[in-house]
This record gives structure tokens, C-alpha cells and sequence, in this order.
């Protein structure tokens, strides 16, 4: 049995249909992975082509947005094969847990951006004592 | 952005990329859609996807595969066929992590694709930035007639 082989997926491109999106060029909704620890809210976007400076994250309202830019380049030459096109990614998501905004997070590397989100401490139920007298 | 929300309902379009995958698969297969040369179908393996472009000199091969190590990335160049083989190792997040969403692929890939020179292999040039990776590859000079300058002595 061969090892687990990866399929492409042809990026989903994201239809602007809202008047805030004001910004030029096409834009496209990034994979990501989504997980929760206790402690911490995790998320993982492909966005290939982004700088760390062209990452826009913004958490209002519990939906967090993330824009990741990239730079075209125009490619001198003829085009042979075209099999994925270039653009921006956009993608929002509801969050429904309750986070510590101020201590939010966000790397970007190789094309990846991390972002983890620190979730509100809990009150841990704790057994009182009772002293007996 | 409130509304783009509303109108876009997760399962369908969670049904949609679902449905479109196999549109593109069951086009790949039946050959519905000539592509713009014929190497990219000779393997079924999809991944990465691939842009080409054809300078003077060389040729530039551009591949999306974001969260590569070097070391994981393999480049080999034959002839006229440049082969790419990788590992996407997946994202360690720990014993105690519960995934709300897991879109993005890992696993191994290999993927060949021959172009329509040959290409000098000594002089290939790949780059990784950004989760992009870049190859450049140049052209062998093509074998014309050769001028023999003749020597008067």
C-alpha cells in the first residue's frame, strides 16, 4: 500500500459580494487547518506567495478575517502550462470561542501562516476545604 | 463581510469543491479537455500544480507547495523530463489538539514533466520562497549546422 499520495485541489476562488471589498484583484479562499487545545485556538492557512508584510488579520465583532496579498509578477515569456492562476486570499470564520484578543499571535512562514489564539482561562472548579471548629 | 458570510452555507460549499474535484478528475481521465501539451496527463498524480513558461533560454517552472522543508523536496532533471518528489509532512500539533477543520494535504507526491527542449542539467537553478518553489532550467543549444572556420597555414 504506497504512502498516503496528495491530491491538488484547483484553488476556490471567492466571489467579492460585499461593498467592503473594495480592493482590486482576484481572490481566492485559502486552506486551512483548524484545531483546539485547552488552552489555545490554532490556525493554519496555505497562502503561497504571501510576505509576512502582506498578511492583514482582523477580529471584529467574533469574525476574524484574514487577507494575504501577493505581489504579481509578470512572468516574460510564453505561458506553456497554466495550471493554478496567481492571486489573493481571503477567508473569514466565526469564532465562537471566547478569546483573549490582546494576546493573539500570528507568524507567516514558507507561505503558511500560523495564527493561535489564546482562549480566555477558564475558572478551573476547585474543591473547597472546610475546616471543621 | 457579515453577508458574504450568510450567503455562502458550509455544506454546500463544502459540496461544491467536492463535486468540482471530480469534474476536474473525470476530465483529467477521459481526456475531455486537451491541455496546452500533452505531458501533464501522463501521470495521473495531480500534485503540485504546475505553471510553465517559456523564455529565449530557459524555461521557468512554478509550483504552490507552502510549508515544504528543502530537505523534503526532491529535483531531479533528465533530458528533457524535470521530476518533483516530496514529502508534505503534516503539522504536528500535539497529543491533546481536536481539529475543527483539516483542509490542508499532506503526504508524498511525485510528479514528471517533460518539456519540449531539452535542458542543460548542469545549469538548473530551483528556488523556494514563500511556500513557491521556482526552477529554472535552460535550454540545451539547439545542434545546428556547425560553421567550420577553416585554419590558413
Amino acid at each position: 500500500m504506497p504512502d498516503q499520495e496528495i491530491q491538488a485541489t484547483p484553488k476556490q476562488e471567492v466571489a467579492p459580494e460585499t461593498s467592503e471589498f473594495t480592493r482590486e484583484g482576484v481572490y481566492f479562499s485559502p486552506a486551512v487547518d483548524i484545531y483546539g487545545t485547552e488552552r489555545e485556538l490554532v490556525i493554519l492557512a496555505d497562502m503561497p506567495g504571501v510576505s509576512a508584510d502582506n498578511v492583514e488579520i482582523d477580529l471584529r465583532d467574533d469574525v476574524l478575517s484574514i487577507i494575504g496579498k501577493t505581489e504579481s509578477e509578470e512572468e516574460a515569456g510564453t505561458a506553456l502550462l497554466t495550471e493554478y492562476r496567481k492571486g489573493n486570499y481571503f477567508r473569514s470564520f466565526r469564532i465562537t470561542e471566547l478569546l483573549d484578543q490582546s494576546k493573539i499571535s500570528a507568524s507567516m512562514s514558507d507561505g503558511v501562516l500560523r495564527l493561535v489564539l489564546p482562549k480566555v482561562e477558564k475558572a478551573v472548579p476547585r474543591k473547597i476545604p472546610i475546616s471543621a471548629g | 463581510m457579515f453577508r458574504w458570510r450568510m450567503s455562502r452555507d458550509p455544506l454546500w460549499g463544502e459540496f461544491d469543491r467536492l463535486q468540482r474535484g471530480m469534474d476536474e478528475l473525470l476530465g483529467a481521465l477521459s481526456g475531455a479537455r486537451k491541455p496546452a501539451w500533452e505531458p501533464f496527463w501522463r501521470e495521473a498524480r495531480l500534485f503540485p500544480l504546475l505553471n510553465v513558461v517559456e523564455a529565449q533560454d530557459s524555461f521557468v517552472v512554478t509550483a504552490e507547495i507552502p510549508g515544504m522543508k528543502s530537505e523534503d523536496l526532491d529535483i531531479k532533471v533528465e533530458g528533457d523530463t524535470l521530476t518533483l518528489k516530496g514529502e508534505r509532512k503534516p503539522y504536528d500539533a500535539g497529543p491533546d489538539a481536536s481539529y475543527h477543520r483539516r483542509e490542508r494535504a499532506s503526504g508524498t507526491f511525485q510528479r514528471s514533466l517533460t518539456l519540449p527542449r531539452m535542458v542543460d542539467p548542469e545549469k538548473v537553478k530551483a528556488t523556494y520562497k514563500e511556500g513557491v518553489l521556482t526552477i529554472t532550467l535552460h535550454k540545451e543549444p539547439a545542434s545546428g549546422p556547425k560553421q567550420i572556420t577553416i585554419v590558413t597555414e
